[in-house]
Order: structure tokens, then sequence, then C-alpha cells
């Protein structure tokens, strides 16, 4: 009891001490005073007895007198122990109370501080330790709080791997409760590889002191995995590692969000790869970081990472900087869509053109990322378009200069207008045409353009074998020098000090040598490829044949004087025979009539025309009287014929009699009739064998030279004709199938899933149907279609073609679309499936092609032939009924020979009708382009009045033109002599005799106006409306036979030149013909 | 003799059945215009009528109408002859009342036989 209260002892001691007081005091007192009496007894003893008695009993009294004043000490001294105590004991009492309430957790606890002494020290040392407690507590509870906030589950385990403690995020996501879960082991909640890689992360970091961070699936208590993110870091204790703490990151939408990407990317990267053109994705630096398979296959290495410009042009940095228009580029400044055409390298080093689609990848702020750049090999096309191209200026040049050639007789003429021709062709500027004198071997310069005539005396005589020109006399070759001075061929030339930089000699050739030489020269240096030189070759060859032509001409002259009356009327149809082949491309009819003119003339009992297919097969292309079918093989390569040997000896056979020649095999085409002289015309281009054509007599006939001469003139015209007939037909041909190539680009893809679900359709798609990407992606397929009951039909379609693409089959239909704003179309659906890298479909891609326009042209067609039809039956009756009649002997001699006419201007007619529509229907198939050259109008209208000259002569009509050097304009010549020649022939045709015609051409803001106006019998008002439909046939129609088809052509010619045309007319007054052609330079 | 008239816009079909009907002995009137041709019919009073259907104001068809509402002329048989080969407009015609319809171009030895079996072999 003393042990714990001290206040009992305190006040113990008190007394104790009290007590040690007065107990010996009280002793001393008594024992003094019992001395005191026993001394003073010895000097006094007691007197008596009560005396005595008195001594005795007073220390008794004595004590009894101490007694209470003992006592008063004593409880004085318990007063003030107790009055000592209480501070002390408040102290005290306080203090146990704090602790008490400390206990309780009541950390706010504050004690008075009562007393300054030592018990006040302790005190304020316990109010001290219980705020820093609080703070202590507070700052836990805080720790606590935010460990049990976090959303991400943590555990702490110690140093065995042990869990001491989770968070209840830990809980929540995984399901164990803590207390389940405090003492195991974190190997429990792993399968056997998560805990391979979480023993490698820990033997490898995390023991020895690193944080780390890696991916791992915990089980749940469930017994399910999730996927979780997890960041460990040691816990320390001084220098000792104690445990570790783990936040584990629920990491499953991660992982869903990195499967859907995956499987996108394989989505796209099937799509990408199913793509038959090549696909590169390029970021801001011009690196690639995308690539569909044939990407990767047509690149020789790695092409992910590398530069596009490095992969496409071979050079180190981006292509625009070299001066190209950079696809890429331009995508990234403008962020559009651009279609362009590029040059790029090909692995092997040879050039490759594309045509690319370059997209932006935008991201939300409309910053573009990447361009996606969608390449299509084009090499081949361009290759194919530069060759028309080469091929078309070729043509073109060629029939400049062989229209040069036809239309004039006169070599001055003929030879100013060749070097001109060619100096603007080949950008020249100057040259000179040289002739050979054999007398004295010379070569003489006789027409020249940019030189001066001194210059010429110097330069004017070569002698032959000397300097250039000499040269290429003698050795027949073509001679160019890009740089003269740089050529040491030339090294003593007079033109080497001249100043003349590039030169070019092309030989004339004649007959069998050459007659002369063309040079052209430029002060710039000028690189000759090989097309040029080919065609420099080839206008050497026509300007030879045109002067043999004249040379024959010439010596035929006289033979003309004699005949000149009977052949007249021949030689004009020649002539504009000639004209026609120059202008026609539709040849075989034309090619048959000049044929008949030519056995008309020469009395020949049967002709024909072979032409040499490439690989020396002679092959029919024209019979009088018709034999055979066209396009056969007459005599094969290497039988001997008549013809073969003509070709052979490269001039014309005359073999006078068949019968008894044995030499040549003779055609079985040609038995029936014995023929008895026949002559074989042989036609060439320079050195190549183009054809023949040969004249078979029943009787016996002799030729005169001038006759053989003037077979050899036709002969060179058909030549030309026919040669251009065929490049223009293999011209047209590749540039159909060029066509082809470029439609494929509109089609509407729409890309599906493996359910049927619309994943993307692409613009073409939207634009074709109406339907935007918001209305379709996530509806099935066939439910985009159903706003239409009509929709049906296609529908059902759609489904059977996307059932079949989804079991791995390609399929194909036809049907009729009602688009979402009401269009009716016809649609060609193509389904094809998508694969994924194993080989499971995952979806399909249905392409939907509109081929309304097909449909069309296909109703078009069957009107077209059915107006034909019905327009070609009238002259076909006079040619049938008319024929049967004279061959049942209807009708007397004079009545043959009407009906014979008649059969003529009918079938004229119907000739007429055919190149008419064929002209038509190749402008409006889009077949034909337009060859834009400078048009030189005053060649043009001379050309055209030199093939009405008949006409004009026969109405006596005055031309009038007035040009004024106002006329040149870019256009097509030959559409444009067309057109001119439909207008003067309507303006002859309608008029009376003495009419006059006057043409007119002004400039107006650079547009050129060309009105042709006539005083004839002008248009009614009620044709006004139809003159431009086909077949139309005004009211005049009825009294002229026509086609009504002239000014319809008319109308598409204008058409293609982006030009306006306006007619006025009145009755009895006449007619004016306006047409505007917009300015154009020579390159649109 | 019978007589037949014929009526087309192209002069040269004219001819040709002119002198095919007329080497047979059929008597012909040719009319170019269709213009006046009921008229002329009228006046002529033929056997058979021959007519284009294609002629500027008034067509064969047209004409081939007035004529069958005519009493006195609704006898008449007619030919059509015609550029127009469709088969609905040859329905067309024989609809009208046409008893031949002949598209061009056609035989003149075919067109004589099938008048002279109209006409009956009596009648020539």
């Amino acid at each position: 009891m003393f042990k714990t209260k001290i206040i009992y002892r305190l006040i113990s001691v008190f007394l104790i001490f009290a007590v040690m007081i007065i107990v010996p005091y009280s002793f001393t007192i008594l024992k003094q005073v019992t001395k005191m009496i026993g001394e003073e007894e010895a000097v006094h003893p007691p007197v008596d007895e009560e005396y005595a008695k008195l001594h005795k009993e007073f220390t008794s009294r004595l004590f009894e007198q101490m007694l209470p004043y003992i006592i008063y000490i004593l409880i004085m001294a318990l007063i003030l122990s107790i009055f000592f105590m209480r501070k002390m004991l408040i102290s005290l009492k306080e203090l146990q109370r704090g602790s008490q309430a400390l206990k309780d957790g009541n950390l706010n606890t504050k004690l008075e501080i009562i007393s300054d002494d030592e018990l006040g020290d302790v005190t304020r040392a316990f109010n001290e330790m219980a705020a820093s407690l609080r703070e202590k507590t507070l700052e836990l509870q805080k720790k606590d709080t935010y460990v049990n906030a976090m959303l991400d589950p943590l555990w702490v385990v110690d140093e065995h791997n042990n869990i001491v403690d989770v968070n209840p995020a830990f809980t929540r996501l995984f399901g164990h409760m803590k207390e389940d879960v405090a003492g195991a082991s974190i190997y429990d909640f792993f399968d056997e590889k998560n805990a391979a890689i979480m023993r490698k992360q820990l033997e490898e970091k995390r023991e020895k002191g690193i944080a780390s961070i890696y991916e791992i699936s915990i089980y749940t208590k469930e017994g399910s995995q999730i996927p979780v993110l997890i960041s460990g870091a040691p816990i320390y204790s001084g220098e000792r590692i104690i445990g570790k703490i783990g936040i584990l990151k629920d990491f499953r939408e991660q992982v869903e969000l990195r499967n859907a990407l995956r499987e996108s990317r394989d989505y796209i990267e099937t799509i990408m790869d199913s793509i038959e053109d090549e696909l590169i994705v390029v970021d801001r630096e011009y690196r690639i970081v995308k690539a569909n398979k044939v990407a990767k296959t047509k690149t020789k290495g790695p092409i992910i990472g590398q530069f596009c410009h490095v992969v496409s042009h071979g050079i180190n940095r981006p292509c625009w900087a070299e001066g190209h228009e950079c696809p890429a580029q331009t995508v990234f400044l403008t962020g559009k869509n651009i279609r362009i055409t590029h040059q790029h390298i090909s692995p092997s080093g040879g050039r490759r053109f594309h045509e690319i689609v370059a997209s932006p990848i935008k991201d939300s702020a409309g910053n573009v990322l990447n361009v996606i750049e969608l390449l299509r090999d084009v090499t081949e096309r361009m290759e194919h378009e530069e060759e028309i191209f080469q091929k078309n200026r070729e043509l073109i040049a060629l029939n400049s200069v062989a229209g040069l050639l036809n239309s004039s007789l006169k070599p001055d003429e003929i030879f100013i207008k060749v070097l001109d021709k060619m100096l603007t062709m080949m950008n020249m500027d100057g040259g000179g045409v040289f002739f050979l004198d054999e007398v004295n071997k010379e070569m003489i310069c006789r027409y020249h353009r940019g030189i001066s005539d001194e210059y010429i005396k110097m330069l004017g005589r070569i002698r032959l074998g000397e300097d250039i020109p000499g040269k290429v006399a003698v050795t027949g070759q073509i001679m160019t020098s890009s740089d003269v001075s740089k050529d040491h061929r030339v090294e003593r030339s007079v033109i080497k000090h001249s100043g003349m930089r590039a030169y070019c000699c092309v030989p004339v050739r004649g007959k069998e040598r050459v007659i002369g030489v063309i040079c052209l020269f430029s002060f710039k240096v000028h690189v000759f490829t090989m097309e040029e030189e080919n065609i420099l070759n080839s206008i050497g060859e026509m300007t030879g044949i045109a002067l043999e032509n004249i040379r024959l001409y010439e010596k035929m002259r006289e033979l003309y004087e004699y005949q000149r009356k009977r052949r007249e009327e021949e030689h004009e149809q020649l002539l504009s025979m000639s004209t026609k082949l120059g202008s026609s491309i539709e040849l075989k009819e034309v090619m048959e009539q000049v044929l008949e003119l030519i056995r008309k003339i020469f009395r020949a009992d049967f002709a024909w025309l072979l032409v040499d297919d490439s690989e020396g097969n002679l092959v029919l292309k024209t019979a009088i009287p018709v034999k055979g079918k066209g396009e056969d093989i007459v005599y094969q390569k290497g039988i001997s014929s008549i013809e073969g040997y003509a070709v052979e000896k490269k001039a014309p056979t005359v073999i006078q009699n068949l019968k008894t020649e044995d030499k040549f095999y003779i055609s079985p085409e040609l038995a029936g009739p014995s023929y008895q002289t026949a002559i074989a015309v042989p036609m060439f281009i320079g050195l190549k064998p183009v054809g023949v054509y040969t004249l078979y007599y029943l009787g016996t006939r002799d030729f005169k030279e001038e006759e053989i001469h003037f077979l050899e003139i036709i002969a060179n015209i058909l030549v030309v004709s026919i040669e251009r007939s065929d490049l223009y037909t293999k011209s047209i041909m590749e540039k159909g199938l060029a066509d082809t190539i470029l439609q494929s680009v509109a089609d509407g893809i729409i890309s599906v899933n493996n359910s049927g679900r619309v994943i993307s359709i692409n613009r073409a798609f939207e634009r074709i149907s109406d339907i935007s990407a918001a209305d379709a992606v996530g509806l099935t397929l066939c439910d985009i279609f159903r706003y239409a009951d009509e929709n049906i039909e296609f529908r059902f379609l759609l489904g059977e073609c996307l059932e079949s693409a989804l079991t791995g089959n390609r399929a194909s239909r036809e049907g009729l679309l009602l688009t979402a704003h009401g269009r009716r179309m016809s649609v060609l659906i193509n389904s094809d499936p998508v694969f994924d890298a194993n080989g499971n479909i995952t979806g399909a891609v249905n392409l939907l092609r509109d081929i309304s326009r097909e449909k069309e042209i296909d109703r078009m067609k069957t009107e077209l032939i059915r107006s034909v039809s019905h327009e070609f039956r009238t002259p076909l009756s006079a040619i049938v009924g008319m024929t049967e009649m004279i061959i049942d002997g209807d009708l007397k001699d004079d009545k043959v020979r009407k009906y014979l006419d008649t059969i003529l201007s009918e079938g004229i007619r119907l000739t007429n009708m055919v190149s008419e529509l064929l002209s038509i229907a190749r402008i409006e198939s889009g077949k034909e382009s337009l060859k834009f050259e400078i048009v030189d109008m005053d060649a043009v209208i001379n050309s055209v009045k030199e093939s009405l000259s008949a006409l004009i002569a026969k109405k006596k009509a005055v031309i009038k033109y007035n040009i004024n050097g106002d006329g040149d304009f870019i256009g097509d010549e030959e559409k444009i002599k067309q057109l001119l020649m439909n207008f003067m022939d309507n303006s002859l045709t309608f008029s009376e005799e003495g009419c006059i015609i006057e043409i007119k051409a002004r400039k107006k803001n650079g547009d050129l106006e060309i009105i042709i106006s006539d005083n004839g019998w002008g248009i009614p008002d009620e044709d006004m409306p139809h003159l431009t439909e086909r077949f139309y046939r005004g009211k005049h129609g009825e009294k002229i036979k026509g086609t009504g088809l002239g000014l319809s052509l008319c109308n598409e010619i204008v058409r293609m030149h982006g030009g306006k045309m306006d007619i006025k007319s009145r009755l009895g007054e006449g007619t004016e013909i306006s047409v505007k052609f917009p300015s154009r330079s020579k390159n649109e | 003799m019978s007589k037949v008239i014929i009526i087309d816009d192209e002069p040269f079909i004219l001819m040709m059945i002119e002198d095919k009907l007329k080497k047979a002995n059929i008597d012909v009137v040719t009319l170019r215009e269709s213009k006046n041709a009921v008229e002329i019919i009228k006046k002529e009073m033929p056997d058979l009528i021959i007519l284009d259907w294609m002629m500027p104001e008034l067509s064969g068809i047209e004409l081939c109408r007035i004529l069958k509402k005519d009493p006195d002329l609704l006898n008449i048989p007619i030919f059509m002859l015609t550029a127009k080969g469709q088969d609905s407009d040859e329905q067309l015609g024989l609809k009208c009342g046409v008893v031949r319809y002949i598209t061009k171009p056609f035989s003149p030895k075919s067109l004589l036989e099938m008048v002279q079996e109209t006409l009956g072999k009596d009648k020539y």
C-alpha cells in the first residue's frame, strides 16, 4: 500500500519525524525531572509521605501534561504534511489523467501546469510529448488515408516476399481480403509464367534495391487472371532492405486496347496488302513509317524507317528540294488530298512513273501528322502515252509536211515551207537546202533561212564529200551534232567558226540516190533525240518522194498536154482523192474509190492493193471488183509473186504475158478470168516496203514511161495515207487501253467485318450512293440500302456477293440501285474476302461501280443503230432496187445511164454518211483527241478551196476572204479544215449560181472569231432549232441530197475546241455562221 | 388497165416503181407531195395507193387515216413503203388499214408481184 501511495508515505514520514522529535524530548524531560527530584530528595529528603508521594506522582503528572502537547504536535505534523502534499498531489493527479486520456486516444490532451517546480517541468514535458504524438499520429492517419484511398492496388511484402499489407483497392480488384492474404507469399498469386517473370525482376532489380516496373498477371479470388503493371520499390531500414512495396496498376484496358490496336493494325495491313498498288505512310520527316506488301516487294532492302526520297529517288534530301513537286510536301502544306503523276527510280535504277494519290492523316486539332501515299505504277501507261505522244508528234510533223508536199507541185514553195516547218518544229535558228550538182560534184545551197546572202556565198558551195553536207550526201546517213565546237568530226568546217552550236544535216533521198541535203542549225546547244532523228529522216525521205514526184510530174506534163482534155476531170478527182487521203483516217472506202479511179483511168479489168504486214506477208486491203475479205493474206512471205517481185525490185514491174510467164505464182483469188497483162507498183516509205498495187488486163497492153511515172506518183500518195492510218489505229487502240486503266479509280468501296457490318466506305461510294459514312458505318451491309423498297433486289444481289466473299470466294453481280437522293443507276458489285495473316477471313471488301454510263452508251448505241439503219434504207433502196432492175433488163439504155447515176450519187451519200457518223462517233466516244498546233488559216482556207474547186467552178462562186494574218491560232488543223469544208460545202450547195461566200477572221481579247457568210437561200425559221441534230435535214434537204450529219459534226468539232458556234440566217437573203475559239497555248 | 398512185418524196423511188409497173402495163400516177393527195386520189380513183410514211407536212400514216375515213376511198387498198423497219411501226401501219407493209430497201420485182396479186390478175 505504501509502495504505490506516495502521499501515505509522505504523511508517515512527517509523523515519524514528529514522533522522533517528541519521544526523545519527552524522555529527556522526564529523565531530567526524575533526576532533579532525586537530587532534591538527597538534599532534602522527603518530609513526609505526602511529599514523597507528590514527588513520585510528579513524573506521571508531567507526562499527562505533555501528552496533549504531543498529540497537538502530531496533528500539526499531519496537517502540515497534508498541506505540503496537496500541490504535488494535484500535479500527479493531472499527469495521471493526461496519461489515461492519451491511453484512451484523446491526443488533444493538454495539462495545466500547476507548480513551477520539477513537477511543472514534468507536466510541460508531458504536454510537449502529447503534442508531438498528436502530430505523428495525424501524419500516420493521413498516410493511411492515402494508401486506402489509392485507386491502384498496393501490397507491402517483407524480406521473404510474404505479404504484410494490402490496400482496399487490392481487395476491390482481386477480391482478396487483407486478412486472407496477410502472410501469404506473393508467388501464390502468379501462374508459372508470371512467377518466372516476377522472380527474374526481383533477382535483377528489386533485390538489389532498384525500383522496377513491368507487366504481369495476378490471380483473382475467383481464379481468373488480371493483367497489371507493377511498379515496385524496396523498403529500407538503415542499410538493410526489410521489404518491398508494389503498386499494381490495372492494365486490362490497356491490354484490350493493345489487342484492338493489333487487330485493327492487322486489319489495316490486310487491306493495305490486298491493295494492288503500292501504299506508304510518310511522317513529317519524310520517313516511311508504314508500307504494304506491294511496296515492300517493289523496294530493295527494308523500307520502313527509310526516307521516302531515298527509296523513291535515290537522293539524300527531300525531292522538293530538288525542284520536284513532292506530293507529301504538298499535303503537309495544304492538308488536302492531291493526285499527281510523279517520276521515281526503280530498284534496278530505271525510271518508274507513279500516279500518286496522297492524303493527309490529321490529329484532332487538324494538324497533318502523316501522309498516306497510294502509288500506282503507271510506267507502262506513261511509256505508252509517251510513245503515242512521240508517234503523234511524228505524225503531226509528217502530216503537215505531207500536206505541204501534196498540196504543191512547185519545188520552191515546197522547200521553203518544209524548211520553215522543220525550223519551227525543231526550234532551230536557221538552215538551208543543198542540192547535188552531179556534173561539178558540188553541193549548192538553193534555199536558206536565218543566214545572210553574203554568208551563203561563202557557205553555199561545198564539194561533194567535204564538210558536213558533202559527207551526208555521200553516206546518205543523217548527221547531227549537239555542239559543233566540241565535235572533232567537223574540225575544218566553215561552220565551226560561225557561232553555230547545234547542227543537223538530213539527206534528201531520191529514188536510188541522195539528191540533196537539208541542214538545220541553232546558236544554242541542242541534243537530238532518236525520235527527232527519225522524224528528220522521214521528212527527208518524204521530201525526196515529193521531189521525185515533181520530176516525174514535170516529165509527165508533156503527156498531159496531149491528153489534158480527157484526163482533166480524172486528174482533178485524183487531187481531191489525195486531199481526202490526207484528211481522212477511215481509209478503206476512200482507198477503194482511189483504186477504182486508177482502174478506170488505166482501163484495167481488175485492180487490187496489197499491204505488207510486218511479217513480210502481202495482205489484201482493197480489190476492184471486190474479191475475198479484206485483211486476208494473199501471198505468204517468200512466195514468188509479181507483187513480191515488184516490192523486191523496188520498181513497177510489167508482165506482158501472164499466160507464158511461169516464174510467178498467181493467187487463186485471180482464178476465173485469165488475165494477160499486169503491172505491179510497189509502195515504199524510205526503204521500208508498205505494199503494192496491181492492175490486171484481160488483153495485152503496153505502158508508156509517163504512165508508169503517173502510177508511181499515185503509189507515193497512197503510201503516206496507209502509214498514217495504221499509226492512227494503233494510237487510238492504245489510248483506249490507257483509258480503261484509269477507269478503275472512281469505284465505291465498302469494307465490312466478318459479321457483315460496315467498317468503312470511301468517298467514291458516298458520291455514287448519296449515302454518307455516318449513315453507313456500323450497319450490316444490306441494311444501308433499306431506305427504299425498290432496293430489295439490289440488296439480295449484294447479300449473295457478301455471303460468297465471307466464305472465301470472290463474287460479282450487276444490279439496279436507287440512291438515297432518288437517282437510279446500274451498279456492278464485286466482293472480295479479306484474309488475316493466318488465312482467316476477317471481312470483305465490296466494290461498287457505277455502270450507268456504260448502260446509257449501250442504249445510245441501240438508238443510233436504229436511226442509222433507218437513214440507210432510202439510199440502199436506190442501190438495191435499181441494180435489180438493171440486171433484170427492165430498162432502155438511156434510162440505164440515169439509174447508174442515181446509184452512184446515193452510194456516195451513203459513204459520206458513214464517214461523218464515224467521225461523230469517234468524237463522242472521247477516243478522238485534238492535236493542237498552230493553224495557219490562210493555208487551211486555200486547201479547202482547192478541195471544193470543182463545186466552186460549177457554181461560179466567188470566195472572198479577209484574214490579214489575224487568223493564226492553236487548234487541230485537220478538224478545222473539216469544219470549214462543211461550212463552205453547205454555202455552195444551198446557193444559186454566182453566189458570194465571204470568210472573215478576227481576234477579240485573244479569242478567234471566224465568220462565214453567204448570200444563198438561207435557212427557214422552223429548221433553225434542229440544225445540229443528227440526220436532221431541213426544208432544202427535200431538194438536195445530204446526210444530215454535217452540222452535227461541225458542232462536235467546235465543242471539242471549247468554242461556240452561232448560226444566223434569213430565208432568201443568206446565212452567217460564226465560230469562236478561245485562245490557248500549244501545250493545253 | 389498173391504175396505181405512188406518193413518195424521193424522186428516184417514184421513178423506179413507175418504170417497173409501167413495164407491166399498169397505169401509174406519181406524187412528190402528200399535201393535195386526197383531191388527186379522188380525181384519179386508183386501184391501189403506194405510200411513203415519212413525208413533210402530211405523213403517210396520217394520209392513210384520212383515206380510210372517206367512204368513197376507204376500199382502195394501200401499200406502205417505208424506211421505218421496227416491228412496232409495222403493227401501227397494219392497224391503220394498210394491206402490205414493205420496208426499204425493197425489190421492185417483189413489189410488182405484190401489186399484181392485190390488183387481181384479170384486171391488167
